[in-house]
C-alpha cells in the first residue's frame, strides 16, 4: 500500500516534500506515515554538518559550498537552523538570506527550521527532514546549526561529515577542544582567513590536529577560507567529497549510518517512552501523593520517580 | 505646571511680569521676584547651600501641597528618543553637578569648542541657505523644474536618482522594472546626465547629487557633462553624500562588500580634493540614521565613527588632516523633543571639534568647524491630519535655529506621506523657514539658550554619552567592523521595534494617531503616476545608445576600469574616460562587481 | 515538556516576509517580523532584491502558510501580481497573501481582485496584522 504524499516526494514534487517536513515538525501522524514510506529510500546522501559560533560566517560558507557542489553536478539540500524564542515559541529564521541566489535553482532545496525547544544546536525534526531530502534524491544535505555556542555536538551524531568553522583571533580553536569537537569533527574551516591572526590560528589548529593524528586512513584536515570572496571553497568542497569517498570505500559509511540509525532509534524510543510515561503518570492518582511528599521534602525526587515508575509498571 | 512656568518666567525675565498666578503670601509679584533674583544668588559664594535649603523648603512647603491636589500626569517623564528622565526643575545645582565652566563648555561662537555655533556672528550676518528637495521625473523634466525653482529664489538644488541608478543598474535590468524614473532621475549614460543638467547654471550656488554606491560614475558624468557645456566647476559647489557606510547600516543601496565600498568612496574623496577642490565629496548623512530611529547618541556616535573611518581611509592616501577635514560635511534631522534636538545640535559641533583635535591633532579652523545641514525630521510627521505636520515642522525648525542648525536647512513638505509635491506645500515649507527667520526673532541673537540649566545639562550629557559610545565602537574595531558584525544594524532594529511598540501601546502619544485620533479619517495615498511609456522610452534610448556608440572603445575603457579596480589605482580617471565613450552606469558598476564581489547581508547584519 | 500527544500540539504558523525588487526600506519588515515572532509564529525572512520567482520558490520550499510582501517603493504593481500568478501556477495558491507598505487605495483594490487577501498600509498596528493572520488560520 503506497502513501500518496511519499510517492509525490519520491517523484521530486517539492511542495509535497515541504509539506511532509512540516507535518513531521508538527508531530503529525500523517507525517509519520509518509516518513515510514520514505525511510527505506533514504541512506544514500552524504549528510554534512556545519557548525561554529555566530559571526563565523557559516551561512556565507554554506552559500558558496552550494555553488561548489552544484558545479560538480550534485543536488544539494540545506537545513538551516535558528533558535525558537523561549518566550513566545516563535522564531525569526534568517539564514537563507545569504543563500537566496540559489532560491530558484531546482537542484537546491533550502529549508529553514526553528529549534522548537530542542537544545544542542539542532531542531527537533532535523533528522526527519534529512530523511525526506535523502529519499527525494539529494546527493548532499548540509545542516547548518544554530551556532550559539561551541557546545553543539549533537550534530555530530546526526551526520556523516562534520565541518567546524572557526575564526582567527577568537580562540575558537580552544573552545572547540573543550566541546569535544576536536575528536569528532572531520574538517576544520578557518574562515575569514584574511583577518589578522589567521596564521597563528592556523598553526595552533595544525598543532592540535597533529596531536590527534592516528593511524586511521582519514586525517582531519584544516582548510583556510575567505567565504565572502569565494577563496578556499573549492578546497573545502574537495575535502568533503574526499571524506565521502573515504567513508564509502571503507566501512566507515556503513558504521556511521548504523550509529545514526541507532541514535535516531533511541531518540524516538526515549521520546515515546517519556511521552507515554508522563501521560500515564499525569493521569494517575499516585502523582499528587508523590509530588506532595517530594515538596514536603519527605522523599527525594529519585525515590519519588522510582515509586511512580513502579506503580506504573504494575 | 502653572506654578513652575510662572516662577521660571519671572526668574528668567527678572521683572514681575504677571502671568496670572496667585502668590501664596498675597504680596505683589515684584516683591516676590526680587527676593529670588538668580543673578544675586549666583554671585554669592554660599549660593549653593542656600539653594539646597531653598529647594528642600520649596519641595515640602510649596510643591508637596500642589501635588496632593494635582498629581503628576505621568508616572515618569522621559525624553522622547533617549528616554532620559526629565526633571521637574533644573537649577544651578545641575550645572554644578557637571562641573560647568562657561569658557570651557560654551565659549564663544566661531571658536572652539563651537558650542555656540561655527559662525562668529550666528545668523545675524547671513541667514542659513533655505533649500528644498527638487523632485523627480526624467532628465528634461528635472531640468525644467530646476529652472523654475532657481527663478523662485532658491539657490540650492538636490538631485535624487531612481533606484536602479543608485543601485548601479541600467534601466533595462530585470530588477529595475517599475522603478525607472520613479524615485528620482534615471541616469544610464552621460547623455542622460547632460539632459538633467541642461538648466541655467548661472543662478546655481549649490548642487547636491544624492548617489552613494555608484558615486564615482555619477561624479564622472557630472564632470564630463559640465565640461561639455563649458561650465566652470568652481562657479558652484557640488556636494556628494557619497555615504556608502550609512547605506550598509540602514538604507540598503549598497553594491560591493563594505571594504570595497569604502575604497570606492575614498577614491571619490581623494580625487575631488586633488582635482575639484571647490566641491564637497562627502556628507555623513546622520539624518538617515535618525530616520532609521537612531536616538541622538546613536546618531552622533555611529555617524562620527563612520566619518572617522572615511577620514582614516583618506589620510592613508598621503593627505594631512587639515587638508582633508574641511571637505567633510554632515546632514542631520531633528525630531519633536525640543530640548533633545537643541542639545544634540550643540553637542554635534562640540564632538566634531573634540574628535579632530584630540584624535587627529587638527589645527586648521576650517577643519574644526562642523559643516552642517539640518532639517526638521520626517519621522515625526503623520499621515493622519497632515495639517498638524505644519505645527510639527515649525517647532522643529525653531529648535534648529535655537540649537544652531548649520549653514543650510531643508524643509520637508507637510503632506509628503500621501501626496505629490504641490506648489502649495512647497510654499508652506518655504514659509515656515522664513517665518522663523524673520518673525520670531530667534535668529537675531546667537545661541540664546546657553546657560539654561536644562539645555547645558542636556548638551553635556549627550556629548559624554556620544564619546563613550564612540569608544565602545573603537573597541569593536571601528565603524567598518561594527557594520560587518551587524552592531549598528541590530541597535537600530531594536530602536525601531521599541518605538513602534510605544506608539501601539500608547505610551508615546502621537496626536492624530493614538491621541485625539479621528476614527472616520480616510487618507488617500497619492503616488507619482509614472507615465507608463517613459520607462519603455528610457530603455529604448539605452538600447539605441549601445548600438550607436563605438563599442570597441567602450570595451577598452571598461578594461582599464577593471585594471584600476584590481590595484590601488584611483578609479576616477578610468571611470571618467569610460563615461565619455558612453559606457553605461550599469556596465561600469558591473565591472566593479566582478572585481569586488557583491554584498548580501546575513541574518545578523540585516538587523531582522 | 507538554504531556499532550503529537497530534494535539498546536500547529505553528509559518510566514514568509519578502521585499521585491530594489525597495530597501526594512523598518516595516523588521518590526513586523518581530511582532509575528512574539505572537508565536515562525518567520522566514528572505532579504532584499527578491524576484517573484525567488519568492515563490522560497514559499514552496518553506511550506509557509502566509506570504507577506512589503512594498514602500511603489513598484508593487509590477512584481506582486507576478508572485500571485506563479503561486497559482505552482498549485499553492491557497496560501494567504498579504501586502503592506505604501500602497494607494486603487492599487490595493486591484491587488485584492487578483488574489491578495488584504493590504495593510503603513501605520497599521502590528496587532491588527497578527490578529488577521490568526483569524484566517483558525477558520481555514
Amino acid at each position: 500500500m503506497g502513501n500518496a504524499l511519499a510517492d509525490k516526494v519520491l517523484a521530486g514534487h517539492v511542495p509535497s516534500a515541504a509539506r511532509v517536513i512540516r507535518l513531521l515538525e508538527d508531530g503529525d501522524a500523517e507525517g509519520r506515515a509518509a516518513l515510514a514510506a520514505l525511510y527505506p529510500h533514504s541512506g544514500k546522501a552524504q549528510i554534512i554538518g556545519v557548525t561554529g559560533p555566530p559571526g563565523a560566517g557559516k551561512s556565507t560558507l554554506v552559500d558558496r559550498l552550494i555553488s561548489a557542489f552544484r558545479k560538480r553536478d550534485k543536488r544539494v539540500g540545506v537545513i538551516a537552523i535558528d533558535p525558537t524564542s523561549p518566550f513566545s515559541g516563535g522564531a525569526i529564521l534568517g539564514d537563507r538570506v545569504r543563500m537566496q541566489s540559489h532560491a530558484a535553482d531546482s537542484g537546491v532545496f533550502i529549508r529553514s527550521m526553528a529549534t522548537r525547544g530542542q537544545l544542542g544546536g539542532l531542531a527537533r525534526a532535523t533528522d526527519d527532514a534529512t530523511v525526506v531530502l535523502d529519499a527525494m534524491g539529494f546527493d548532499v544535505i548540509v545542516i547548518e546549526t544554530v551556532g550559539v555556542g561551541q557546545d553543539e555536538v549533537d550534530v555530530i551524531k546526526l551526520v556523516h561529515s562534520t565541518a567546524v568553522v572557526c575564526l582567527p583571533g577568537t580562540g575558537d580553536e580552544v573552545q572547540a577542544i573543550k566541546a569535544g569537537l576536536m575528536e569528532a569533527a572531520d574538517v576544520f574551516v578557518l574562515n575569514k582567513a584574511d583577518l589578522p591572526g589567521a596564521d597563528e590560528a592556523e598553526s595552533h589548529l595544525q598543532t592540535l590536529l597533529h596531536l590527534e593524528m592516528n593511524d586511521r586512513e582519514w586525517q582531519r584536515r584544516l582548510v583556510r577560507t575567505v567565504a565572502e570572496k569565494g577563496e578556499g571553497i573549492a578546497e573545502l568542497c574537495d575535502a568533503l567529497v574526499a571524506h565521502d569517498t573515504y567513508l564509502r570505500r571503507s566501512d566507515e559509511f556503513a558504521l556511521r549510518s548504523a550509529a545514526r540509525a541507532r541514535h535516531s532509534l533511541f531518540e524516538r524510543l526515549r521520546d515515546l517512552a517519556l511521552e507515554q510515561a508522563v501521560d500515564a503518570i499525569t493521569q494517575s492518582e499516585d502523582l499528587k501523593q508523590v509530588l506532595d511528599a517530594v515538596t514536603r521534602r519527605e522523599i527525594d525526587p529519585y525515590l519519588g520517580a522510582a515509586q511512580l515508575w513502579h506503580a506504573l509498571k504494575k | 505646571m502653572r506654578l513652575y512656568v510662572a516662577a521660571q518666567v519671572s526668574i528668567v525675565c527678572g521683572h514681575g511680569a504677571s502671568v496670572g498666578c496667585p502668590m501664596p503670601d498675597g504680596k505683589s509679584v515684584e516683591s516676590y521676584v526680587s527676593k529670588r533674583d538668580p543673578i544675586e544668588q549666583g554671585a554669592s559664594s554660599d549660593g549653593g547651600s542656600d539653594l539646597d535649603a531653598n529647594f528642600k523648603r520649596w519641595e515640602t512647603e510649596t510643591l508637596a501641597p500642589a501635588l496632593e491636589s494635582a498629581p503628576e500626569r505621568k508616572e515618569k517623564f522621559r525624553t522622547q528618543a533617549l528616554k532620559w528622565d526629565v526633571n521637574r526643575l533644573y537649577s544651578p545645582r545641575d550645572l554644578e553637578a557637571i562641573d560647568f565652566d562657561f569658557n570651557r563648555d560654551v565659549g564663544f561662537p566661531g571658536e572652539f569648542p563651537y558650542t555656540r555655533g561655527t559662525d562668529p556672528n550666528g545668523y545675524r550676518s547671513r541667514l542659513w541657505t533655505m533649500a528644498q528637495v527638487t523632485g523627480f521625473g526624467t532628465g528634461e523634466d528635472w531640468a525644467t523644474r530646476a529652472d523654475y525653482m532657481l527663478e523662485q529664489g532658491l539657490d540650492g538644488l538636490i538631485i535624487e536618482y531612481d533606484l536602479p541608478t543608485t543601485n548601479g543598474l541600467d534601466s533595462d535590468h530585470p530588477l529595475a522594472a517599475g522603478e525607472v524614473g520613479r524615485a528620482g532621475v534615471a541616469i544610464d549614460s552621460l547623455e542622460d546626465m547632460e539632459r538633467t543638467l541642461s538648466f541655467d547654471f548661472s543662478k546655481l550656488k549649490h548642487l547636491t547629487s544624492v548617489c552613494n554606491g555608484p558615486q564615482p560614475v555619477n561624479l564622472a558624468m557630472i564632470i564630463a557633462a559640465i565640461e561639455k557645456k563649458g561650465i566652470d566647476p568652481a562657479s558652484f559647489t557640488l556636494q556628494m553624500p557619497n555615504a556608502i557606510l550609512i547605506e550598509y547600516t540602514c538604507v540598503g543601496r549598497y553594491i560591493y562588500p563594505p571594504e570595497h565600498g569604502l575604497r570606492v568612496a575614498t577614491d571619490v574623496i581623494e580625487y575631488t580634493i586633488r582635482n575639484q577642490p571647490h566641491w564637497v565629496p562627502i556628507a555623513v548623512v546622520s539624518a538617515q540614521l535618525y530616520a532609521a530611529r537612531a536616538n541622538p547618541v546613536q546618531e552622533l556616535a555611529f555617524g562620527f565613527s563612520i566619518a572617522m573611518e572615511y577620514l582614516d581611509s583618506v589620510l592613508k592616501r598621503g593627505l594631512t588632516i587639515d587638508e582633508v577635514a574641511p571637505y567633510f560635511s554632515f546632514i542631520t534631522g531633528v525630531d519633536m523633543d525640543f530640548f533633545e534636538a537643541i542639545g544634540k545640535l550643540r553637542a554635534y559641533r562640540k564632538v566634531w571639534a573634540r574628535l579632530l583635535t584630540e584624535r587627529y591633532g587638527a589645527k586648521g579652523e576650517d577643519s574644526l568647524r562642523l559643516k552642517l545641514m539640518s532639517s526638521p525630521g520626517t519621522m515625526s510627521m503623520t499621515l493622519q491630519q497632515p495639517l498638524n505636520n505644519i505645527s510639527r515642522l515649525s517647532m522643529q525648525m525653531l529648535s534648529c535655529v535655537l540649537g544652531g542648525g548649520g549653514q543650510t536647512m531643508t524643509s520637508p513638505l507637510h503632506d509628503e506621506a500621501h501626496a505629490l509635491p504641490s506648489e502649495e506645500a512647497i510654499a508652506v515649507g518655504a514659509a515656515i523657514q522664513n517665518i522663523v527667520a524673520h518673525e520670531s526673532g530667534t535668529a537675531d541673537t546667537i545661541d540664546p539658550l546657553a546657560g539654561s540649566y536644562y539645555v547645558e545639562s542636556m548638551t553635556r550629557r549627550i556629548e559624554d554619552a556620544v564619546m563613550a559610545e564612540i569608544e565602545k565602537i573603537d573597541a569593536m574595531g571601528g565603524a567598518l567592523q561594527a557594520i560587518k558584525t551587524g552592531y549598528f544594524q541590530r541597535e537600530l532594529a531594536r530602536e525601531q521595534f521599541d518605538r513602534n511598540k510605544e506608539i501601539e501601546d500608547g505610551s508615546r502619544k502621537l496626536v492624530g494617531v493614538n491621541h485625539l485620533a479621528k476614527d472616520d479619517e480616510e487618507r488617500q495615498i497619492e503616488l507619482f503616476a509614472l507615465d507608463p511609456g517613459s520607462e519603455q522610452r528610457q530603455i529604448e534610448r539605452l538600447e539605441a545608445l549601445r548600438e550607436r556608440r563605438d563599442n570597441t572603445k567602450v570595451d577598452a575603457a571598461l578594461g582599464r576600469v577593471r585594471a584600476a579596480a584590481e590595484t590601488d589605482e584611483n578609479l576616477m580617471p578610468s571611470v571618467l574616460e569610460a563615461v565619455k565613450v558612453l559606457a553605461t552606469q550599469g556596465e561600469i558598476c558591473d565591472v566593479l562587481r566582478e572585481v569586488f564581489g557583491v554584498y548580501t547581508p546575513d541574518s545578523l547584519t540585516s538587523g531582522v | 515538556m507538554s504531556s499532550s500527544s503529537p497530534s494535539d500540539r498546536p500547529r505553528t504558523i509559518r510566514v514568509l516576509l519578502a521585499k521585491l525588487g530594489l525597495d530597501a526600506h526594512t523598518i516595516g519588515v523588521t518590526v513586523i517580523a518581530k511582532s509575528l515572532r512574539d505572537a508565536g509564529m515562525e518567520v522566514i525572512y528572505s532579504g532584499l532584491k527578491q524576484t517573484p520567482e525567488m519568492v515563490v520558490a522560497t514559499a514552496i520550499q518553506e511550506d509557509v502558510d502566509v506570504v507577506g510582501i512589503s512594498s514602500l517603493s511603489a513598484a508593487h504593481m509590477n512584481h506582486l501580481p507576478r508572485v500571485i500568478e506563479l503561486l497559482k501556477a505552482e498549485g499553492v495558491g491557497d496560501k494567504l497573501i498579504i501586502a503592506g507598505g505604501v500602497i494607494p487605495k486603487e492599487d490595493g483594490e486591484t491587488l485584492k481582485a487578483q488574489g491578495v487577501a488584504e493590504v495593510f498600509t503603513m501605520g497599521t498596528e502590528t496587532a491588527t496584522i497578527v490578529r488577521y493572520i490568526e483569524d484566517w488560520w483558525a477558520t481555514r
